[in-house]
C-alpha cells in the first residue's frame, strides 16, 4: 500500500522548486526561490533541520545528491547562473566548489554515474552545457559544451554506466570500458544525446519529437537489461519514451506516453526503471490510459502521475 | 510622454458598418472597410461621399482585407473569411469575387501580398500551414510552410522577395520561400503572444514585434537569441508598425479598463516617450494604414479605423515628421512649452462628417494631458522592482509622489519622495523625512545629501531614479545599523537560530530581470521525484495558493511571464463580446492585487488575500517580510492579512511507495545464498517469497529447488547422456523465467537466480570462466544476447538435434540465424577455421561444448547477469544490508576492480632498487628484513610510517607493549609517529 511516511515542514520562505533524498533516503534536500537550501535528517519519519545553505543569491532551482562513496556531497544552482558544491565535513555543511563560469540561470545539475568519479553535468539558459569534474586536491576540470541547446538549456541526465555495445563478451577482470553518456532537453524543442570520444564531448543523437521547450529529460536506471530507455518532457504537455535497442545506440524511437493539458516539467524514473513519476503545472491528472502504460497512481493531489509499465 | 497631441484631419462616421478590417489601396485613393454583410469602398479624396458597396453573404466575419500592392493590380484586394480568401476586383464603382482561395482548414489569422510580385500571396492559419499562392492559379497553394505552430501574422519582407516572417505565439520565425520545409530562422521573441509584426521599410534584417507581454522588441533576425531594442509599455501592444518616413513607428495598444484609444506615435532613436499621440477615437483602434504620400506633398496621411465606427484620416507634417529623427528629442524639449497651447486648439477638418461636441474633445485631451505626465512616473511605478527586506514603497502616481517607508533594528523610516511635473528630464524629486523617523537628525541630513546626489546624477540623464534611491537608502541604514545597531539586528537572528541573518550574504539587486528572462524555464512548482530505493518525494504549491491565470491558459514556459502576467490577459478581440462589468470584475479580482511583488509566487494568487480597493495606489512590498510590522496593520487597509503570514513554501511530502517496485526489501534481508546446499537455499528463498505475498516468486524457487537436484546435476563425460540443461524444462525454461522478470523489471528475482544457477554450475576451467583462456576471448563473437527476447543464441543447428523437436519454430529459426556467428556451431565455415586453429584435438573441443552445454546458465550471457547482480547489489547497498551485496556479488564472473588505493612500495635492502611485494625483481632477494630478528620478512609486517622501520607483526607487536621507541635505533617516536 502507498502510504505517507513523513510531511516535512520546510518552513522555506518563497516556493520550493525541488527536493530530493540522498542516496539511503536518509537526508531530505530542497531549495526554494528564498535562495536557500536546506537539508534535513528524516529518517523514521522525523524531521530535523540539519543545514541550511546560504550561498545562492537568486532563486535555487535544482539540487544533486553525489554518491555517497565521495562523501556527503550536494550540488545546487541557480538563476544567479551559479553552481555551488557543498561537502559535508565533520558534521558542518560548507562550499566545496562554486561555478560561475555561465552567463545565464542554471536550471539542471546532475551528478554522473559513480563509476565516473565525481562528474557533475550543469545545463544553463545560456544554452551551455558545462561538465565540472572533480580531479582531487580540490581541483575541478572543467569542459564546456558551447550552444548545446539553441535559446537554453533545460535539463540535464546521465545515462547509467553501461558498456557500449553491451554484453559483447569482453577480457574479464578488466575495469569494463565505460562510456560517458548523458542526456539533454532545451528550448530548440530537442533532446540530444551525449557521449565523450578521446576526452572530447560529441553530440550523438538529436531527438526530434516535442513541439515546444523541453523542460525534463530522465534516462532510466539499467537494471542490466541492453535496452536504453529515455523520458522527456514538454511545454507541449507531451511526455515521450525514447528507446533503443541496437548496442550502437544508433536508432532511437519514441513513444508517445501521455499528452497532458499542460506543462510536464519533470519526469523521474523508479530505482528499476519500471514506473515512471511524471508532474507538470496542470492541476488535473488525466487518468486516461495510454497503450502500454497507464497512470496507476495519483500522487499527489496537485500534480504528480505514475505510470508503471 | 506625449508631447503634441492631434486631432484627426477627417472623420467619416459609417454608422452600421459593423466593419472588422480596413485596407487602404496602393493609389491612395481607396479605403475598403468590411462588414460583415457589405464591404464598403470609401473614396478618401472625397470620404464624406455617400460610399459604395458590395454585397457579400457569409456568417463569418472578415479577418484581414488587403489591397494589391501594385500599381498594376491596383485593382485587386484580398479578403480572408474563417478559411477562405476572397479576391475582388474593384472596376467602375462594382466589385466582385473574381477568384477564392481554398485551401487552410482552419480559420485564417493573416494575409499579405508581396511586394516583388503583384499575384503572390501569402496566408496564414491556425491550421499550422502558411501558403504561398499564386493567385493566378487558386486551385492550390504554391509553396506551403508547414510551422507545427498556427500562425497569428505573416508579412513579406520589404526588401527581399524570397523572405517572410511569421509569428507563432510567442515566437517569430522568418521562412525563405524557396526553403519551404524549415524555418531559417526562429526567434524566441516574446513571452506572450505576439499581436503584431512588422519589418522595417528599407533594412532588409530588421522587424519589430509587438506582443502580450507589453513589449515592442525590434530584431536583426540574424541575431535571433537577443532583441536590437525594447519599447516597454505598461500595457500589452496590439501594433507596432513602422512610418513610411524615417525612425518612427506607431503603435496602438490593447485597451485595458483605462480606455487608451489613441495612437502614439514614437521616434526609434528614443523609446523613452512617445513624440506624439493621435488621440480622437472613442473606441479600439482595430486598423490603421499609411496612405501613399500624394507626388509633391510632404505630408504623409495617417488611416485609421476604430470600432467606434468611424474612420479618421490624419495628417502627418514635416515637422511631426522630424521629431522623430534624431534631433527631435531636443526640439521636442524646446517646443514643449510653446506649442503646447497650440496643438490644444481643435483644428476645424474640412468635409468631416462628424464633429464631436468640442467639449468632449477637449476633455478628452485634458484627460491625457493630465495623464501624459505620470504616464512615464507610472511606468516607473509600476516597472520599478523594490523587492526589499524590510521596506514598503506606497507610490501614488496621481500626487507624483511616493511614501517609502523602512525599518531597521529599532529605527523606521518614512521618507516621502516628491516629483516635479518635469521628472525624469533633468529635475530631481525631493526627499522629505516625515514622522514617526527615528533616526537622528545628523543621519537623516546626510542621508538626504546622497539621495539627492544618486538622483541627480539619474536625471541629468533623464534617468528614472526611484529604485536607484530607494537601494540607497537601504545601503545607507544597513551600514549604520551594522555599527551602532549590533543587538538590534540580532532579533532578525533570533528568528531563525539556525541560520545567519540573511543581511550577511550580498543581496540581489534584481531578482528578476523580467524581460531578459526570456530564455529561462518557468520554475517548478510542484514536482515529484523517486529516491533511494522506494520513496516518492513530491512538494506542491501550498493548498491556499491558486494559480492566478484562469484555468484554460496553460502555464508560461518562460520565467520572464511574470511580468506580462502583472497586466491581464486581455486581447481587444475578447474585449468585444466582453461587457463592462465582467471587465471591471477581472480587474479588481485578487489576481493582480500583487502586482509588484514579483516573485515566482505572484503568478499564484493566496486565497486569503483580500481583493484590493480599486484606487489608483500601487503597493510594493515584500510578501515574506519579517518581522511582520505593526506599521502594515495601519497602512494596509487595516487588514489582519499582512500580520498573518501566507505560506509560500508548501510541505514535502515523502511516500513509501515500495509495494509499486518489483523488489522487496523484505526479501532482500530474507533470501539467503548458501553455495554448499543448494537445495535448502531454494527452499529458505521460497519460503521468504511466500512469506511477502510473492507466490509467483514461491513457485520459481520451487523450480529452481527442482531444476539444482542432485539427480539432474551433469554427468562429466560428453558421451554418457545429454544434460539437463539441454532439456526443454533445462535452460530454456530458464531463459524464459529471465525473460519474464526482465519483463517486470524484478532485478531481484534475476539476480538471486541467476546466482544460485551459477553456483549450482560453477565453472569447470575455475574462476573466471574465459579469462584463463586469452586466445578465447578472442573468438568469440558478439552474440545476440538481448533480453526481452525470445532467442536463445546458444540453441544451434549442430547442438540441437537431440532437443530440437522440444523447441519452438520460431526459436529454431532464429538459432539458425546466428548459426554462423556461433563458434560451436559445426556447420560454420568459420568454426572450422577457428576450431581447427584453437582446438587441433577435438576431444577437446567436445569436452569444451560439454562444459558449455552442461550449464543451466547460458553462458554467452554471463556478462548480463553480471549486470543483474551488479544493480541488485547496487539496491542491496541502498538498503544497507552490505553483507547480502557481498554474497550476491561473489557470484559475479568479473573479478572486482582492483585495489585502487595507497600501496607502499619498498627499497629492496641489498640492491636499493625499488620492488613491489616480497621478492627483489632485481636482485632477486627477499626485500626486506625485520628489524627485531633481521629476518627476511614473507608474511604479516607492520611499519612506522615515519621512519619507515618495521618487521614482523608479531614482533612488533610484542615490542610496543612495552617501548615506544623504534626498535631500529633511530630515535624515532614510533607510536605517537604514525597514526596507523
Amino acid at each position: 500500500q502507498v502510504s505517507v511516511i513523513n510531511t516535512v515542514d520546510t518552513s522555506h520562505e518563497d516556493m520550493i522548486h525541488d527536493a530530493q533524498m540522498d542516496y539511503y533516503g536518509t537526508r531530505l534536500a530542497t531549495c526554494s526561490s528564498d535562495r536557500t537550501v536546506k537539508i534535513f535528517d528524516v529518517r523514521n519519519g522525523g524531521q530535523i533541520l540539519v543545514a541550511d545553505l546560504r550561498g545562492h543569491e537568486g532563486p535555487v532551482w535544482q539540487v544533486a545528491w553525489a554518491h555517497p562513496m565521495f562523501g556527503n556531497i550536494l550540488a545546487s544552482c541557480s538563476y544567479d547562473r551559479k553552481v555551488i558544491v557543498w561537502k559535508e565535513e565533520n558534521g558542518s555543511w560548507d562550499k566545496m566548489y562554486e561555478y560561475t563560469g555561465h552567463e545565464s540561470s542554471v536550471n539542471s545539475v546532475c551528478w554522473g554515474p559513480y563509476d565516473f568519479g565525481l562528474i557533475l553535468a550543469c545545463g544553463s539558459s545560456d544554452g551551455a552545457i558545462s561538465l565540472l569534474t572533480f580531479t582531487g586536491d580540490q581541483q575541478w576540470d572543467v569542459k564546456k559544451i558551447n550552444n548545446a541547446h539553441t535559446i537554453g538549456c533545460n535539463a540535464v541526465s546521465w545515462g547509467p554506466a553501461v558498456v557500449p555495445g553491451s554484453l559483447i563478451d569482453q577480457p574479464t577482470g578488466q575495469k569494463p570500458n565505460y562510456v560517458k553518456r548523458f542526456v539533454s532537453g532545451g528550448c530548440d524543442n530537442l533532446v540530444k544525446l551525449w557521449k565523450e570520444e578521446d576526452g572530447q564531448w560529441k553530440e550523438d543523437q538529436k531527438l526530434e519529437a516535442h513541439s515546444d521547450w523541453v523542460r525534463d529529460v530522465g534516462w532510466a536506471p539499467s537494471i542490466g537489461l541492453p535496452t536504453s530507455t529515455i523520458a522527456s518532457c514538454s511545454q507541449d504537455g507531451r511526455v515521450f519514451i525514447w528507446t533503443c535497442d541496437d548496442p550502437a545506440g544508433n536508432t532511437w524511437t519514441a513513444k508517445l506516453l501521455h499528452k497532458f493539458n499542460d506543462v510536464v516539467w519533470h519526469v523521474s524514473w523508479s530505482i528499476t526503471g519500471n514506473i515512471l513519476a511524471v508532474s507538470g503545472g496542470d492541476n488535473k491528472v488525466n487518468t486516461s490510459s495510454s497503450p502500454g502504460a497507464e497512470p496507476s497512481t495519483e500522487a499527489s493531489p496537485s500534480s504528480a502521475c505514475v505510470f508503471c509499465r | 510622454m506625449a508631447a503634441r497631441w492631434s486631432s484627426e484631419n477627417v472623420v467619416v462616421e459609417f454608422r452600421d458598418a459593423q466593419a472588422t478590417a480596413m485596407s487602404v489601396d496602393c493609389l491612395g485613393s481607396h479605403a475598403v472597410l468590411s462588414g460583415r454583410r457589405f464591404l464598403y469602398m470609401v473614396n478618401l479624396e472625397a470620404p464624406s461621399e455617400p460610399q459604395r458597396k458590395i454585397g457579400r453573404q457569409s456568417k463569418w466575419d472578415v479577418g484581414t482585407v488587403q489591397w494589391n500592392r501594385h500599381r498594376s493590380e491596383s485593382h485587386i484586394f484580398a479578403a480572408s473569411s474563417n478559411q477562405r480568401v476572397d479576391l475582388y476586383s474593384w472596376r467602375n464603382g462594382n466589385g466582385d469575387v473574381h477568384t477564392s482561395l481554398q485551401g487552410h482548414t482552419r480559420v485564417i489569422s493573416d494575409l499579405d501580398w508581396s511586394w516583388f510580385e503583384p499575384e503572390v500571396l501569402v496566408t496564414s492559419s491556425v491550421d499550422t500551414y502558411i501558403y504561398i499562392w499564386d493567385t493566378r492559379d487558386a486551385r492550390k497553394p504554391t509553396v506551403a510552410l508547414s510551422a507545427v505552430a498556427g500562425a497569428s501574422q505573416v508579412k513579406w519582407n520589404r526588401k527581399n522577395q524570397y523572405l517572410l516572417a511569421s509569428s507563432h505565439d510567442g515566437d517569430v520565425r522568418i521562412w525563405d520561400k524557396r526553403k519551404s520545409n524549415t524555418a531559417v530562422e526562429y526567434m524566441a521573441a516574446h513571452l506572450s503572444k505576439i499581436h503584431g509584426l512588422d519589418w522595417h521599410p528599407d533594412n532588409e534584417f530588421i522587424l519589430a514585434t509587438s506582443s502580450q507581454d507589453n513589449s515592442v522588441r525590434f530584431w536583426d533576425y540574424r541575431q535571433p537569441r537577443k532583441y536590437l531594442n525594447i519599447l516597454s509599455c505598461q500595457v500589452p501592444v496590439w501594433k507596432a508598425r513602422y512610418t513610411p518616413f524615417p525612425n518612427g513607428l506607431v503603435t496602438v495598444m490593447v485597451p485595458q479598463l483605462r480606455r487608451e484609444n489613441s495612437l502614439l506615435l514614437w521616434s526609434t532613436l528614443d523609446l523613452n516617450s512617445p513624440v506624439h499621440a493621435f488621440v480622437g477615437h472613442d473606441d479600439v483602434v482595430l486598423e490603421f494604414q499609411w496612405r501613399p504620400q500624394k507626388e509633391g506633398s510632404k505630408d504623409y496621411q495617417l488611416v485609421t479605423w476604430s470600432r467606434d465606427q468611424t474612420l479618421r484620416i490624419w495628417r502627418v507634417d514635416p515637422q511631426l515628421q522630424k521629431l522623430c529623427s534624431s534631433d527631435g528629442v531636443e526640439d521636442l524639449l524646446e517646443s514643449l512649452a510653446i506649442d503646447s497651447p497650440k496643438s490644444l486648439t481643435y483644428q476645424e477638418p474640412e468635409g468631416h462628417h462628424r464633429v464631436g461636441p468640442a467639449a468632449d474633445h477637449l476633455q478628452d485631451l485634458d484627460s491625457v494631458l493630465g495623464s501624459g505626465l505620470p504616464q512615464t512616473l507610472q511606468q516607473e511605478f509600476s516597472l520599478v522592482n523594490l523587492q526589499i527586506r524590510n521596506v514598503n514603497v506606497e507610490m501614488d502616481a496621481v500626487n507624483c509622489s511616493c511614501v517609502v517607508s523602512a525599518h531597521f533594528g529599532s529605527h523606521q523610516v518614512h521618507l516621502v519622495v516628491k516629483f516635479p511635473a518635469q521628472y525624469p528630464n533633468n529635475a530631481a524629486p525631493t526627499f522629505q523625512f516625515v514622522p514617526p523617523t527615528t533616526i537622528p537628525s545628523a543621519m537623516k541630513t546626510k542621508i538626504q545629501k546622497i539621495l539627492t546626489d544618486t538622483s541627480l546624477q539619474k536625471v541629468k540623464r533623464n534617468q528614472n531614479c526611484l529604485e536607484p534611491c530607494v537601494r540607497q537608502l537601504v545601503s545607507c541604514l544597513e551600514s549604520d545599523m551594522m555599527q551602532e545597531d549590533g543587538p538590534a539586528s540580532g532579533a532578525f537572528i533570533l528568528s531563525n537560530p539556525v541560520t545567519p541573518a540573511l543581511q550577511a550574504f550580498p543581496r540581489v539587486t534584481n531578482t528578476y530581470g523580467s524581460y531578459q528572462d526570456a530564455n529561462i524555464p518557468f520554475p517548478r512548482t510542484s514536482g515529484a521525484r523517486f529516491c533511494g530505493t522506494g520513496c516518492l518525494v513530491y512538494f506542491t504549491r501550498p493548498i491556499t495558493m491558486h494559480r492566478s491565470a484562469p484555468p484554460t491558459e496553460p502555464t508560461p514556459r518562460s520565467l520572464s511571464a511574470l511580468s506580462a502576467y502583472h497586466s491581464g490577459v486581455l486581447t481587444p478581440m475578447k474585449m468585444r463580446s466582453d461587457s463592462q462589468n465582467t471587465l471591471r470584475l477581472y480587474s479588481s479580482s485578487p489576481t493582480r492585487a500583487d502586482k509588484d511583488t514579483v516573485s515566482i509566487s505572484s503568478f499564484y494568487y493566496k486565497e486569503r488575500k483580500p481583493p484590493m480597493s480599486a484606487s489608483r495606489r500601487w503597493s510594493v512590498q515584500t510578501l515574506h517580510d519579517w518581522p511582520k510590522s505593526r506599521r502594515f496593520k495601519t497602512k494596509r487597509e487595516g487588514t489582519d492579512y499582512s500580520n498573518r503570514p501566507i505560506k509560500l513554501a508548501g510541505k514535502v511530502i515523502i511516500q513509501d511507495i515500495s509495494c509499486l517496485l518489483p523488489v522487496h526489501k523484505v526479501l532482500g534481508e530474507n533470501y539467503v545464498l548458501n553455495m554448499n546446499d543448494i537445495q535448502d537455499t531454494c527452499q529458505k528463498n521460497a519460503a521468504a517469497a511466500l512469506a511477502v505475498g510473492r507466490r509467483d516468486v514461491a513457485k520459481v524457487w520451487a523450480l529452481a529447488s527442482a531444476a539444482t537436484c542432485q539427480d539432474l546435476s551433469p554427468d562429466s563425460d560428453p558421451d554418457t547422456e545429454t544434460p539437463w540443461a539441454r532439456h526443454p524444462f533445462g535452460r530454456h525454461l530458464l531463459e524464459t523465467l529471465l525473460d519474464h522478470y526482465s519483463h517486470i523489471s524484478d532485478v531481484q528475482t534475476l539476480a538471486m537466480l541467476c546466482s544460485v544457477f551459477r553456483a549450482q554450475a560453477p565453472p569447470p576451467d575455475g574462476y573466471p570462466p574465459y579469462g584463463l583462456q586469452p586466445s578465447r576471448s578472442t573468438i568469440v563473437p558478439p552474440q545476440r544476447s538481448r533480453y526481452p527476447s525470445f532467442t536463445s543464441s546458444s540453441v544451434t543447428s549442430g547442438s540441437c538435434s537431440s532437443t530440437s523437436d522440444s523447441v519452438t519454430m520460431t526459436t529454431w529459426n532464429m538459432g539458425r540465424e546466428s548459426d554462423h556467428n556461433n563458434p560451436w556451431g559445426e556447420s560454420s565455415p568459420d568454426d572450422y577455421r577457428y576450431g581447427n586453429q584453437g582446438y587441433p584435438d577435438p576431444r577437446d573441443r567436445e569436452r569444451e561444448q560439454h562444459d558449455m552445454n552442461k550449464r543451466l546458465l547460458d553462458p554467452t550471457n554471463m556478462l548480463q547477469f553480471d549486470d543483474f547482480k551488479k544493480c541488485y547489489g547496487e539496491i542491496l547497498y541502498r538498503w544497507g544490508l552490505r553483507e547480502k551485496r557481498a554474497d550476491v556479488l561473489k557470484f559475479a564472473s568479473c573479478a572486482p576492480e582492483p585495489h585502487k588505493g595507497i600501496e607502499f612500495g619498498v627499497y629492496c635492502c641489498h640492491c636499493r632498487s625499488q620492488a613491489r611485494g616480497t621478492q627483489c625483481a632485481v636482485c632477486k632477494h627477499l626485500t626486506f628484513q625485520c628489524a627485531i630478528c633481521h629476518v627476511a620478512v614473507r608474511g604479516s609486517s607492520n611499519f612506522c610510517l615515519s621512519c619507515g622501520h618495521g618487521g614482523h607483526t608479531s614482533h612488533m607487536m610484542d615490542w610496543f607493549r612495552r617501548q615506544d621507541e623504534c626498535p631500529a635505533g633511530c630515535g624515532c617516536h614510533c607510536l605517537l609517529q604514525s597514526t596507523f
